[in-house]
């Protein structure tokens, strides 16, 4: 019923909301002894077209390790916070207008 | 003795120009119609690779997105309605008594 | 799901920082205490973190491989400073020993405050991350209407 398009974006939408849970784990590892920077290769991820499969975890290379081992780095958590939130604000009200759209077709069909 | 012509038959009376098919009317309604498909499905097409590229990460800014999908959401909101009219148009022309 | 187990690895992290503000202020308030009940001085104690992987009340039915990055933060535990007291020379104090010495807690409490100052950081930066998950969510239910 909807098009590929909303598809796509559903699944935009699902990497999204799995970056996020990387982002709060290392949030709330922030200060943990040896813990490491998890993310996933978002770009990559969304252009191998593999709906509902698992995306790989890695670890970002370019982080500055502090003395405990720990190389969360609150600025770019933070900043992946804010971004993956309002993507996701952006996608999901894009799948919200392709539904009205078809809705739209539907109702104006019967008045007509 | 006068001579008379044989009777003629009546020629009709030439039908006025209102009441002539309205060929050039029905060419310009669907013509109309078409090309406001093919517009509103241009404009779909352009907001959606707006959005693909979006997706893709092509830097797009969001107004743009927001732009071309809000445009084409109009235009097909007023496609409905200007389709809307020409059914109730072509009805009530169906509905009139010769 | 992830959005719900984001919630749970949040909130793991709020009740890690908040432990650890609340061992900082025991710290902080007990800086000249020289007698405790077992004896000897007041000694600074310390929070240590470990990552906590996280299960959710959905797990048990849903979990898969994508559940395998997400890591919450537990208190491993809450060890003393090992250090010796520092020694003051307060001949008159009730709890000096022979030599006119009292021990005192070896807490700074200019350190205290900058570790308290990290821990409500890390406290904010959870809320936030929290806040960003209950936003998605109520995104993802209005697509309902």
């Amino acid at each position: 019923m909807l098009s590929p398009l909303s598809h796509d974006l559903g699944r935009y939408m699902d990497l999204l909301a799995e970056r996020q849970r990387l982002v709060a784990s290392n949030l709330a590892n922030i200060d943990t002894p040896g813990y490491r920077t998890k993310d996933i290769d978002f770009q990559f991820e969304f252009l191998s077209l593999a709906p509902g499969g698992a995306p790989h975890v890695i670890e970002p290379a370019d982080l500055v390790v502090k003395n405990d081992g720990n190389n969360v780095s609150l600025d770019r958590e933070a900043r992946l916070l804010a971004e993956n939130a309002l993507r996701f604000n952006v996608a999901s009200q894009l799948v919200r207008a392709e539904i009205r759209k078809v809705r739209m077709a539907i109702e104006e069909g019967r008045s007509a | 003795m006068t001579r008379f012509d044989p009777i003629q038959p009546i020629r009709p009376p030439e039908p006025p120009a209102a009441l002539r098919p309205a060929a050039p009317a029905a060419e310009g309604f669907s013509s109309a119609l078409s090309s406001a498909i093919h517009s509103v499905d241009g404009q779909q097409k352009s907001a959606e690779a707006e959005i693909r590229r979006f997706l893709n990460g092509e830097g797009v800014d969001l107004h743009q997105v927001a732009l071309a999908q809000q445009q084409a959401q109009l235009s097909f909101e007023l496609f409905l309605q200007m389709r809307n009219k020409m059914v109730q148009a072509y009805q009530e022309i169906m509905r009139m008594q010769i | 799901m992830s959005l719900f187990q984001l919630l749970s690895v949040s909130a793991s992290g709020l009740a890690a920082q908040r432990a650890r503000a609340e061992v900082i202020v025991e710290n902080l308030a007990n800086a000249e205490t020289t007698r405790t009940p077992e004896g000897g001085p007041y000694r600074r104690r310390d929070v240590v973190f470990e990552p906590q992987p996280q299960g959710s009340p959905f797990s048990a039915v849903f979990q898969t491989e994508l559940e395998a990055g997400s890591m919450g933060v537990a208190v491993a535990g809450v060890v003393e400073d090992a250090r010796e007291p520092e020694l003051r020379y307060q001949p008159g104090h009730p709890h000096a020993d022979a030599n006119g010495y009292v021990a005192y807690p070896r807490i700074s409490p200019a350190e205290e405050m900058v570790d308290l100052m990290g821990a409500a950081r890390g406290y904010q930066a959870n809320v936030a991350a929290m806040t960003a998950a209950k936003d998605m969510l109520s995104k993802s239910i209005e697509l309902l209407k």
